[in-house]
């Protein structure tokens, strides 16, 4: 069947593209981590999730590298994260977006436009980054994150606003003999409290609030935004795919 | 206009050489530069340089303190403001206080140094005699720099020239789309104010003015910026390439000290010229360096955004900014209430604009053009 | 109204000392019954239980201020004693701050004010107390409403921005005095006529919001309270002097909250004159602050509220003291310029030429003098994120101190509020190593 739109959203640590029909229904989906030799890269997931369909389907770009995408109409992951997250959820309220070096907060109105949004200063501690860097000194493999988080009887504060001394904040935790359980709660805590300060000023009053992104895989982490926030966070379904499942929607005719 | 143009640094060595004229570099915001004019004095504003500053001297400043004063601090002792005569520093804010006696207490500007201390709040009897007997003060320590004494025909004089400077400035901005430049070119124009003689300059002006369309000549989305300075220039480049364009303008270096015709200070020629300095002091736009009202700031942005159609707002502060960000939350409400988005984007006199603000100048304009078109 | 006053008379008279005094008891009992008191410090000031006292009662007393006296609150820096004979109760939102900060409150009210829209790189003093205003929460109870706010830009020009946002908030007039900064030695006659003059404005606003006269007599006692509060404040910093300093300059932090809230009252006053007894008593029996002396250090710039404790034990430990500090320091040197037979023209000089208001050459003259007087073998410069003017040349007074001195220099990043801008690992650290470096 030949898709009514494609769209990639090329990110700073994945790729992703995603075919739909007229109707905004998703056709085929494709993950990889990013490769720097973008273009070559995009071509071929837009070739294997169109399922060979030619130039005239058109082609939607965001992330990072969307303007690398010649052949697409380049719209920021803003927007399309706002469009994708209302496809997915059908609801306005505001999105958490945690990628691996951005976060964003959008304030998605009731057609899926935004309506306000926020976004990380230059700095990785409110981003997947953060985690990645500290779970990965501490051999921590990401599918057993959100058990041992959600195991732990108590977290562990870890206090370092910094990504780099957090990470030695960590290991003298460590040293001193404290619980990884608890230290990979306290990870999340942290990071929950700097997006939620990010989300605060965007979110006052908002109906919902959903999380999107490659983090939102990470149960621990939704729980731990919903304690920040004390507020319910739904994880939008697919969380990977909704920047280019938006992208998709704002070329679709 | 025949050949190349020259550099702010080949323009003031011409300007001593042909006119015999001395130069005074001055720092940001807000100083009396028809004082300067009257002495026959060329002012060169400093509005960063923009980019990694050049040399050690910024490591004197912790990385808490705004790119205004590192940068500048770092140009002074690197030698980049050599050219000139002497340095005056307004009483801004904290930093430029501190960088006046950083610079010439502890070294990295060794020829005279002046500073200008104007009042704060709103005019009270007591801030206005004050500022008088400042205007004076300051007046006396650039005399011997200038090489004469000023007399009251020429602060009129002056005074009547930077009126004339105003207008037309004021008429560029005001009618903005009918001027058929692009922003990066219409910034560049009115720029050159902060360094060419003040004749000149005007002349420029006249030149564009002369040739403003009758009818809007600019199309896209109208922005109103609020802000330091369009540094990087990328800035304004960023905002054309989606189809945005800046109808309104409150940027310190450019809009806000635009004094409109009507205004206190560009009263009758009866009046002693160092009153109407002293009213035209005041009579510039809100700025939180000068006034105490950010309600009265709020409410100058929402009339000029409403004068000018300006369907976004977006709020270009310098990291570290004070006196900018605390009127920030002041602003966005009066915006909300309005409905019109408010975008606030944090810069740091970087050289090129970083992928992360060029994405958020983008999706601001697809925010406001898709309210615009639903 | 007139219950409001009695209240508000009551608490400060009766029921608040009462309630200091209960409070006073349980840690006594609370003491007795825990571990015997042992440590790197020397024996804690008797004095301590009369501050708490004082300030609990005038805290207290706060609670019913609104409605009963005109409230006014007011900046550190500001001429107090012109309000004072015309009844206001002041509040000083940096000393409320500084409780928040020591509380460890401050990053949930700045979460607050930042939500509104104030970013996370302003003042943290500022954000703590817009947050507790927006927040409506406050580890003191209750502060009163105000009916003024009295700001003076002498120790920076944040203040003025902070006071401003409040006013807006508030829905209360502001009274500026705008102090211009001092290059050079002295302020030009022209600028010190201006605080002249706006003191003149801001008595007529003050009268209008209290409905009351000022009494030249009264004025006159106000200051000579003042002048004599900040002298004896004087004469308690100055017993720092002696080998080994009597008390730490971290409990000078905490003791010099009645001369900047306080100021311009007899009870500010025979606090001081207590503690400089006391403190007198124990340099005669040779009583040091730290049980074990050896090096004698200058701090610089604000405290860092929230690790005060452990980074005085920490230094304590290894026989570190402060014995001196610029910003103690600061509420003595007023008073000499202070005279009540001209309070108005006095205040006009006495609160224009203070430390923050003046050029980096003054600064440098005042922190040599104090580790000169005060034997100081080292000197720790507080970088703090939140106080740009006391931070801005701090990279060159330590290159010059050290040079001129011969003392070792540290120069320290941190907030005077905000536990988030402290990489504690890291920033004890470099303490260690500094400390470790001397002979």
């Amino acid at each position: 069947m030949t898709p009514a739109a494609i769209g990639v959203d090329v990110g700073s640590t994945t790729c992703k593209a995603v075919a739909i029909d007229a109707d905004g229904r998703i056709l085929a989906r494709a993950v990889e981590p990013l490769d720097p030799r973008i273009e070559p890269q995009v071509e071929r997931l837009v070739a294997a999730v169109g399922g060979g369909a030619g130039p005239e389907v058109p082609l939607g770009a965001t992330g990072y590298g969307r303007k690398r995408v010649k052949a697409g109409r380049a719209v920021t992951e803003i927007t399309c994260h706002a469009r994708g997250a209302y496809a997915r959820t059908g609801r306005p309220g505001v999105l958490v977006d945690m990628g691996g070096q951005d976060t964003k907060v959008i304030r998605v109105g009731a057609a899926g436009e935004v309506l306000d949004f926020a976004m990380n200063d230059k700095c990785a501690a409110g981003t997947g980054r953060f985690l990645e860097v500290i779970l990965g000194r501490l051999r921590v493999p990401f599918d057993e994150v959100g058990a041992l988080a959600g195991g732990a009887a108590k977290a562990v504060t870890v206090s370092s606003t910094c990504t780099v001394f957090a990470e030695s904040e960590v290991i003298s935790l460590v040293a001193g003999g404290a619980p990884p359980d608890g230290i990979v709660k306290g990870l999340h805590q942290a990071l929950a409290s700097r997006v939620a300060a990010l989300a605060r000023a965007v979110a006052s009053g908002a109906p919902e609030m959903f999380l999107s992104g490659g983090v939102a895989l990470n149960a621990a982490m939704g729980a731990a935004l919903r304690d920040a926030l004390a507020r319910p966070v739904r994880v939008v379904p697919e969380p990977q795919l909704v920047g280019a499942l938006g992208a998709a929607l704002c070329v679709l005719r | 206009m025949t050949g190349p143009r020259p550099t702010r640094k080949e323009y003031v060595a011409r300007q001593r050489a042909l006119h015999g004229r001395p130069s005074v570099a001055v720092l940001p915001v807000h100083y009396p530069k028809e004082l300067l004019t009257a002495l026959g004095v060329l002012a060169v504003e400093l509005w960063g340089p923009p980019g990694p500053p050049r040399g050690d001297a910024a490591g004197r400043l912790q990385p808490y303190v705004c790119a205004l004063a590192r940068n500048a601090l770092a140009f002074l002792a690197s030698g980049g403001a050599d050219a000139v005569d002497g340095v005056l520093f307004p009483h801004t804010c904290d930093s430029i206080q501190g960088l006046a006696t950083l610079a010439a207490d502890f070294g990295g500007w060794s020829r005279p140094a002046f500073t200008f201390l104007h009042p704060r709040g709103p005019p009270r009897p007591s801030a206005r005699a004050f500022l008088r007997a400042e205007l004076r003060s300051l007046a006396a320590a650039l005399e011997p720099l200038a090489g004469r004494s000023l007399t009251p025909a020429k602060l009129a004089w002056a005074l009547e020239l930077h009126a004339e400077i105003h207008a037309a400035r004021a008429a560029l901005l005001d009618q903005r789309p009918r001027v058929a430049l692009s922003d990066p070119e219409l910034y560049a124009l009115l720029r050159r104010g902060e360094w060419l003689w003040p004749e000149e300059h005007l002349a420029e002006l006249r030149a564009a003015r002369a040739v403003m369309a009758d009818r809007p000549a600019v199309q896209g989305v109208p922005i109103l910026v609020s802000g330091y300075v369009p540094e990087p220039p990328a800035i304004l480049e960023a905002l054309g390439a989606v189809g945005a364009y800046v109808a309104a303008d409150d940027y310190a270096a450019v809009g806000r000290r635009v004094v409109r015709p009507g205004a206190p200070g560009s009263a009758g020629p009866e009046e002693d010229p160092w009153d109407r300095l002293v009213a035209r002091c005041w009579a510039a736009p809100p700025c939180p360096t000068r006034s105490a009202d950010p309600g009265a700031r709020a409410a100058h942005l929402v009339a000029l955004a409403e004068r000018s159609g300006a369907r976004g707002v977006l709020l270009h502060v310098v990291k570290f900014c004070e006196p900018e960000l605390f009127d920030v939350p002041a602003i966005r409400q009066a915006f909300a209430a309005r409905g019109t988005p408010v975008l606030v984007l944090e810069g740091e006199l970087e050289a090129e604009l970083s992928a992360q603000a060029v994405t958020r100048i983008e999706a601001f304009v697809e925010l406001v053009s898709a309210r615009e078109a639903a | 109204m007139i219950l409001r006053r009695v209240q508000y008379e009551a608490a400060r008279r009766v029921v608040g000392p009462v309630l200091a005094s209960l409070d006073a008891w349980q840690r006594r009992l609370r003491r007795r019954r825990g571990r015997p008191r042992a440590g790197p410090f020397g024996p804690p000031l008797q004095s301590t239980r009369k501050l708490k006292e004082l300030m609990a009662v005038h805290y207290y007393q706060g609670r019913f201020a609104d409605g009963a006296v005109p409230v006014a609150w007011v900046t550190s820096g500001f001429p107090v004693e012109v309000l004072r004979p015309l009844g206001f109760h002041a509040v000083y939102p940096e000393n409320h701050a500084a409780i928040c900060g020591v509380q460890r409150l401050v990053p949930a009210l700045s979460d607050a004010a930042e939500a509104e829209g104030f970013s996370r790189d302003l003042c943290s003093y500022a954000r703590t107390d817009l947050g507790s205003v927006i927040a409506g929460r406050t580890p003191v109870g209750r502060l009163p409403r105000p009916d003024l706010l009295a700001c003076c830009t002498n120790i920076c020009q944040t203040v003025l921005y902070w006071y401003r946002a409040l006013a807006e908030r508030l829905g209360v007039p502001l009274v500026l005095v705008d102090t211009p900064y001092v290059y050079g030695r002295e302020a030009k006659p022209h600028l010190l006529r201006y605080v002249r003059d706006q003191l003149e404005e801001l008595v007529r606003v003050a009268e209008r919001v209290s409905g009351r006269r000022t009494e030249p007599e009264a004025l006159a006692e106000a200051a000579r309270l003042a002048k004599v509060g900040t002298d004896l404040w004087g004469e308690c910093l100055a017993l720092g002097r002696h080998r080994p300093a009597p008390w730490t300059a971290i409990d000078g932090f905490f003791h010099m909250a009645p001369i900047v809230s306080l100021r311009g009252s007899e009870a500010c006053n025979a606090y001081y004159r207590l503690l400089r007894d006391e403190l007198a008593d124990r340099v005669r029996r040779g009583v040091g602050g730290i049980r074990d002396e050896r090096h004698r250090l200058l701090w610089d710039n604000l405290p860092i509220w929230f690790a005060v404790r452990e980074l005085s034990t920490l230094f304590a430990e290894r026989g570190f003291n402060f014995v001196c500090t610029s910003y103690t320091n600061a509420w003595a040197e007023a008073g000499s310029r202070i005279d009540p037979a001209d309070p108005l023209g006095s205040a006009a000089s006495a609160y224009t030429h203070v430390i923050l208001n003046q050029d980096l050459p003054n600064r440098l003259g005042i922190l040599r003098r104090l580790a000169r007087d005060y034997a100081a073998d080292g000197a720790v410069l507080h970088s703090d994120r939140s106080c740009k003017p006391y931070s801005i040349g701090q990279v060159d007074l330590k290159e010059r101190l050290a040079a001129e001195l011969g003392i070792r220099v540290l120069l320290l990043e941190a907030d005077h509020s905000d536990p988030r801008a402290w990489a504690a690992e890291q920033g004890e650290n470099r303490l260690t190593a500094f400390m470790e470096g001397f002979a």
